[in-house]
C-alpha cells in the first residue's frame, strides 16, 4: 500500500529545510514518522502542501501525546509533549507522519490552519486537552470541555476517575454559571457584529433541537430565513473516551469503542483491535477477517438505513424512517442471534471474535438479503425518485471535491464529489481484495448525492455479505498467540508454559509491545482510525480516535452561509454524524 | 327567535365537535401507525380509543404557564381565537338537510371570512410568544396563509356561478345531477391545496415544522393553550373535510342511505385522504411553496373561473 | 330583515356555546393544573441555551411584500365574488368585463413573477456561486 518508502520521502522532504535535519522514526504502522524542530514546521508543512510534486493536500488527523510518563521507547528528540500530524496525499495513495517535540514550559507552536482549514478544530482540541498553543490561530478556544473548565484533561497529571475528584453537584448556582458561560458572544468567536443589534436574529439551533441528531449547536445569524453565519459547536457529548483508554486494560476497553460512533457497533472494534494486533504482531485466521467483514457490512448497512430514514424524516417525510426501523430490526435479530448483543456488541476481540458463528447463521442472513432488495425499491421510489425530495436536495449544501479535501471529509461525502477514494479499494485490509464490490460515486456532491451515494452502498454491502455466505472458510475463530485475548484455552491445562501466559492474559489483560500504530477503517461515516500508543504495559499510553464525523461537521459553515433553515437541516441530515462520535 | 329544538340542537353540535376533533387525533395516529407498519396508541380502552380522553385528561391537570416575558393577553387569547374560528366556520356547514346551525345566505362568504381569522391566531401566538423559534413559525404561518388564502376564494367562485349562490344548502340541492367535482375538478384540486394549507398539515405544516423549527408557533405553548391548538389542525381538518364535501361532492346527496351517513361518509374518507398524504409527502421549503401558490395556482384558479363562466354561457351545461 | 335575523340568532348562539366551552376549559385548567416554579420554568425555549438578544427584531422584507401582494389580490378578488353572485343577471357584458378584469391581474401578476418580486431574494450568498 505504501509506495514510497521513508529514505525516498525523506530525500524529497530535506531540501526544503535548510539548516535542520528531519529525524525518522519507525513504527509498527509502516508510515514514514519524521520529526521535525518547531522552528521548522510551517516550512515542511508549505513545502509537504505546495511545493511538493503529488502534494499532500489533507490533513487526515492532528494530535498530541503527553509524553511525561513514558518508561520505554526514549527517543533522544523526545521531550515533554509530542504533536503529531497525518498528512496524506490522494495521489500517491500516501501518508506521513509529523512529530513535534515541545518543552513542558514552552507549550506553544505554530498554527497550521492557513495551510489546512480544518486544522482549525484540531488545534483547538489539542489546547483544550493537552494546554498546547497554536499561534496565530483564528480563535482558539476550548471545544470539548466547557470554558469553564480547569486543567486540560488529557495531559498526565489531569485526573482520570471520578473518584479521584472531588464530589461533584450542580446547585442552582453553579448552573446559571454554566448557562451564563454558553451564552454567544459574537465577539468570543471572533465575528465583529454588523449593524444595528436588532438588525438580525441570533439563533442557538440546538443543543436541544429535534434535527441536531444528539446535543449538537449551531449559532445562526439569521436575515429572516436566510443564514448569514453559521458557527457550530460541539462538546456537549464529550465523555472522554480518549482519557479511558489510558485507564482500561487493552481488552476492556473494546465496549467503549462501541460507543463511539453508536450506529456502527462493531465496525468500531475493527480499526481498533486491528490496531492492536499490528502493534502486538498477530495475524489472524481467514474465518476471522472474512466473519469480520460480514458484521462491519452488516453494521454499515444498518447504520446507513437509519440514515436513509433520518434525512428523509429531515425535509419532512414521516414514514420511510418506519419502514427502514422494521428492516433494521430483522437484521438485529440476526445480530443478536450471532453476537448475543444488538447495536453494541463489542464482538471482536484481540486476535479473534469473542465466539464462533452459531448454527443457522447462514440460512437467517439468505433470509435477509433475499427479502431487502424489494424493499429498496420501494425506497426507491417514496424517497430517492420523490419529485418534492429532488427539489428539496438536489443542489443544497454542495462542495466539490477540492473543499472536501480541504475540510476533511472522507467517505460517502467525499464519495459524492466524485471522487474515487474507497479505503477498502486503496488499500484493502481484513481480506477486502477477496471481495468484488463497486464503489458508488456521486457526481454533484450535494444532499442528494450523499443520500444517494449511501443508497448505493447499502447495495453493495449486500453484495459484501452475500459473498462471505456464500465462501466462509472453514478454521479456528481465533489466532494461535500469546497475547489473543482471552487466549486459547485448549492446551492450558496440560503445561503451565502456557497457562501462565493465559492466567496473565486474562486476569491483567495483555501486555502490548511497545510502539506505535494507527489503523484506518472505511466506517459508516468516513475514515475512522485508531492511533494507539504502548508503553508496555497492560493499558495503552495514548489512545487517539481519529472520527470522521469531526471535519464533516467543521465543515458547515461553509456549506450553510446563504441557505434558507430549511436548507440547513437538509444538508446536516445528509452529512450523517452522530454525536458520540464527534465528541468522543 | 330560536325554538327549543334548535338550542337543543347548537348546543349537542358544540358538544359533539370538540370530542369528534379528539377522536380524530386518535384515529389519525392509528391509521398513521397502519400506514408506517406501526401500531399506534393501543392501550387505552379497546385498540386505544381512549387515548384522547387520558390526553385531555392529563392536559387539563397541567401547569397553565403563561411565559412572563410574553405578551400575556395576546398569549392567551391567541389559542382562544385559533379554536373559535375553526369552530365558528362549522355553523354554516350543512350536514343534512336538517342538521345545520344557520343555513345563510352568505354561507360560503361566512366560512371565507372565518378561515381568515384563523391566521391571526397563529401570527398572534407567534409574535406574543416573545421566542425567536415562535415568531419565525407565525411569519411562515402569516406568508402561506396569505398566499393561499387569495386562491382559496377564487376557487369556489367557479361553484358559485354554476350554483348562483353563496348558500351552502342550494350549492348541495344544485348539484343533484353532477357534483361539482366533475365541472370543477381544477377548483376541486385548488380548494384541496388551499384548504391543507390553511390547516397548516403536512406537507404544508411549514409554521410548525418539527424538524426546522422545533414547534415553530406554539413552541411556548403548553398544557390546555397548546391543545387548543392542537384541536383546531384537527378541527381545521374536519372543516376543510365537509367544505369539500359539501361544495365539490355532493354534501349529504346520496341514494339508500340517510343525509347525514352520506355526508360523514364522504367527509371520513377525504379525512384519511389527507392523513394518507401526510404520510407519503415531504414538505416543501418555505419559498417554494410560496412560488407553487403565487405562479401556478393563482393564475390557474383565475382562469378555472374564467372557463367556467365561458361554458356557462356558451356551452351545453 | 327578518330573514337576517332568522340566520343570525342561531350563529349568535352558537358563538355564545362555543366561547364557554372554549372558555370554560381553559378556566378549569387554570384552577386544576399546578404551579410548578423550577429553577429554569420562565426561560424562553431556545434549544437549550439562554437566548442572545430577544425575538424583536426586523425581519425580511420579502414577507411585506407577500402581505402588500395579498392586500392588492385579495381586494380585488373581492369584486369577482360580486361578479360571481350576480352572474347570471349581467350576462355576456358582464363577463367581458369580468375577463378585462381578470387579464389586468394576470399581467399584473406576470409582471410581479418578471421583477422577481415573487422570488426570495437571497442576499447572503457567497459570491463564487
Amino acid at each position: 500500500m505504501q509506495q514510497v518508502s521513508t529514505p525516498d520521502l525523506l530525500s524529497e522532504l530535506q531540501p526544503w529545510l535548510a539548516n535542520s535535519v528531519l529525524l525518522t522514526e519507525t513504527t509498527a504502522d509502516q508510515i514514514p514518522t519524521f520529526w521535525v524542530a518547531k522552528k521548522d514546521l510551517l516550512t515542511l508543512c508549505d513545502a509537504a502542501r505546495y511545493k511538493l510534486d503529488k502534494p499532500f493536500t489533507f490533513l487526515f488527523d492532528l494530535t498530541a501525546i503527553d509524553e511525561t510518563t513514558r518508561q520505554h521507547m526514549v527517543l533522544p528528540q523526545r521531550q515533554d509533549f509530542t504533536v503529531v500530524y497525518l498528512l496524506r496525499s490522494y495521489e500517491r495513495n500516501q501518508d506521513v507522519r509529523i512529530k513535534v517535540a515541545l518543552d513542558q514550559n514552552n507549550k506553544a507552536l505554530a498554527s497550521v490552519t492557513s495551510i489546512w482549514p480544518n486544522a482549525n478544530w484540531y488545534e483547538r482540541e489539542v489546547w483544550d486537552l493537552f494546554g498546547i498553543k497554536f499561534d496565530g490561530h483564528p480563535c482558539l478556544r476550548r471545544i470539548m470541555m466547557p470554558t469553564t473548565w480547569l486543567g486540560h484533561p488529557l495531559c498526565k497529571t489531569h485526573p482520570a476517575r471520578a473518584t479521584e475528584m472531588g464530589e461533584y453537584s450542580l446547585s442552582d448556582d453553579l448552573r446559571d454559571i454554566e448557562q451564563q458561560a454558553l451564552k454567544f458572544n459574537p465577539a468570543d468567536w471572533g465575528l465583529t457584529p454588523q449593524g444595528a443589534p436588532d438588525e438580525f436574529m441570533w439563533l442557538n439551533l440546538g443543543p436541544n433541537h429535534p434535527s441536531v441528531h444528539g446535543v449538537f449547536r449551531i449559532m445562526l445569524q439569521l436575515d429572516g430565513e436566510e443564514i448569514v453565519e453559521a458557527i457550530p459547536d460541539i462538546g456537549y457529548h464529550h465523555r472522554g473516551a480518549e482519557k479511558m483508554g489510558e485507564r482500561q486494560s487493552w481488552h476492556s476497553y473494546i465496549p467503549y469503542t462501541d460507543r463511539i460512533d453508536y450506529l456502527g457497533g462493531v465496525m468500531n472494534n475493527l480499526p481498533y483491535v486491528m490496531a492492536i494486533e499490528k502493534l502486538a504482531g498477530i495475524e489472524v485466521p481467514e474465518r476471522v477477517k472474512v466473519i469480520r467483514v460480514m458484521m462491519a457490512e452488516i453494521f454499515r448497512i444498518l447504520s446507513h438505513l437509519l440514515f436513509y430514514g433520518t434525512f428523509a424524516q429531515d425535509i419532512g417525510s414521516l414514514s420511510p424512517i418506519f419502514y427502514m426501523f422494521v428492516d433494521r430490526e430483522k437484521l438485529f435479530a440476526i445480530v443478536e442471534a450471532i453476537t448475543g448483543a444488538r447495536m453494541h456488541p463489542a464482538w471482536f476481540r484481540i486476535g479473534g471474535l469473542a465466539a464462533d458463528l452459531p448454527k443457522g447463521w447462514d440460512k437467517m442472513i439468505t433470509e435477509w438479503l433475499d427479502y431487502m432488495p424489494a424493499r429498496m425499491a420501494d425506497y426507491d421510489q417514496m424517497v430517492m425518485q420523490n419529485s418534492l425530495v429532488k427539489k428539496r436536495a438536489v443542489g443544497i449544501g454542495a462542495y466539490d471535491t477540492a473543499t472536501a479535501i480541504e475540510w476533511g471529509v472522507t467517505g460517502p461525502g467525499l464519495r459524492a464529489t466524485g471522487f474515487d477514494w474507497d479505503l477498502r479499494k486503496k488499500r484493502p485490509y481484513c481480506g477486502y481484495e477477496n471481495f468484488d464490490f463497486d464503489v458508488p460515486l456521486g457526481t454533484r456532491g450535494d444532499s442528494y448525492d450523499r443520500c444517494a451515494v449511501r443508497v448505493a452502498e447499502i447495495r453493495q454491502s449486500m453484495r459484501i455479505i452475500r459473498q462471505c455466505v456464500q465462501h466462509m472458510p472453514e478454521g479456528p475463530y481465533k489466532a494461535d498467540h500469546v497475547l489473543t485475548t482471552p487466549p486459547p484455552k485448549e492446551r492450558t491445562m496440560q503445561d503451565i508454559d502456557t497457562l501462565i501466559p493465559h492466567f496473565l492474559g486474562v486476569s491483567w489483560g495483555p501486555v502490548i509491545p511497545a510502539g506505535e500504530a494507527m489503523m484506518e477503517v472505511e466506517a459508516t461515516k468516513g475514515s475512522n482510525a485508531y492511533y494507539l500508543t504502548s508503553d508496555a504495559s497492560t493499558m495503552s499510553y495514548r489512545t487517539r480516535i481519529r472520527t470522521p464525523s469531526f471535519p464533516h461537521l467543521q465543515m458547515i459553515p461553509v456549506m450553510a452561509k446563504g441557505q434558507m433553515i430549511a436548507d440547513l437541516i437538509a444538508t446536516i441530515g445528509s452529512i450523517d454524524f452522530v454525536m458520540a462520535d464527534v465528541d468522543r | 327567535m330560536p325554538t327549543l329544538d334548535l338550542v337543543l340542537m347548537i348546543a349537542a353540535m358544540v358538544a359533539i365537535l370538540v370530542p369528534t376533533a379528539a377522536m380524530l387525533v386518535w384515529f389519525e395516529r392509528r391509521l398513521l401507525g397502519f400506514f408506517q407498519q406501526r401500531y399506534g396508541p393501543n392501550r387505552v380502552g379497546y385498540f386505544g380509543i381512549l387515548q384522547s380522553l387520558a390526553d385531555l385528561i392529563k392536559i387539563l391537570f397541567k401547569h397553565d404557564w403563561i411565559p412572563p416575558f410574553a405578551d400575556r393577553p395576546v398569549f392567551v387569547l391567541a389559542p382562544l381565537i385559533g379554536a373559535l374560528a375553526v369552530l365558528m366556520s362549522f355553523a354554516v356547514v350543512p350536514m343534512s338537510p336538517n342538521l345545520m346551525v344557520s343555513d345563510s345566505n352568505i354561507g360560503l362568504l361566512f366560512f371565507l371570512a372565518m378561515t381568515s381569522m384563523a391566521v391571526y391566531s397563529v401570527v398572534l401566538a407567534g409574535w406574543a410568544s416573545n421566542n425567536k423559534y415562535a415568531l419565525l413559525g407565525g411569519m411562515r404561518a402569516a406568508a402561506q396563509t396569505i398566499s393561499y388564502e387569495v386562491f382559496m376564494g377564487v376557487s369556489l367562485l367557479g361553484v358559485v356561478i354554476l350554483s348562483g349562490s353563496f348558500k351552502l344548502s342550494d350549492i348541495v340541492l344544485a348539484q343533484q345531477n353532477m357534483w361539482y367535482v366533475i365541472p370543477q375538478f381544477l377548483g376541486f384540486v385548488i380548494f384541496m391545496i388551499a384548504g391543507i394549507a390553511e390547516s397548516h398539515r403536512l406537507p404544508f405544516d411549514l409554521p410548525e415544522a418539527e424538524t426546522e423549527l422545533t414547534a415553530g408557533f406554539h413552541t411556548e405553548y403548553s398544557g390546555i393553550k397548546f391543545a387548543l391548538f392542537f384541536l383546531g389542525e384537527y378541527l381545521g381538518m374536519m372543516l376543510i373535510s365537509m367544505m369539500i364535501t359539501t361544495v365539490f361532492l355532493g354534501g349529504w346527496l346520496g341514494p339508500w342511505l340517510p343525509p347525514i351517513v352520506w355526508f360523514l361518509l364522504k367527509t371520513l374518507s377525504l379525512i384519511c385522504f389527507f392523513v394518507l398524504l401526510r404520510a407519503a409527502l415531504p414538505r416543501p421549503r418555505f419559498d417554494q411553496l410560496l412560488e407553487l401558490g403565487w405562479k401556478w395556482i393563482l393564475p390557474l384558479a383565475l382562469l378555472n373561473l374564467v372557463a367556467t363562466a365561458f361554458v356557462k354561457l356558451w356551452g351545453d351545461f | 330583515m327578518e330573514q337576517a335575523l332568522v340566520e343570525l340568532w342561531p350563529i349568535l348562539l352558537y358563538f355564545a356555546f362555543t366561547l364557554v366551552l372554549l372558555g370554560g376549559v381553559m378556566l378549569v385548567s387554570t384552577i386544576l393544573g399546578p404551579r410548578t416554579r423550577g429553577h429554569s420554568t420562565h426561560l424562553p425555549y431556545e434549544s437549550g441555551i439562554l437566548p442572545l438578544g430577544n425575538a424583536r427584531v426586523k425581519f425580511a422584507n420579502h414577507f411585506f411584500l407577500y402581505a402588500i401582494f395579498f392586500v392588492i389580490f385579495d381586494l380585488e378578488t373581492l369584486f369577482l365574488f360580486a361578479w360571481a353572485i350576480s352572474f347570471e343577471q349581467v350576462g355576456v357584458t358582464g363577463f367581458i368585463e369580468a375577463l378585462v378584469f381578470i387579464l389586468i391581474l394576470l399581467i399584473a401578476l406576470v409582471y410581479l413573477w418578471r421583477i422577481g418580486a415573487l422570488n426570495i431574494r437571497k442576499r447572503h450568498l457567497p459570491e463564487q456561486n
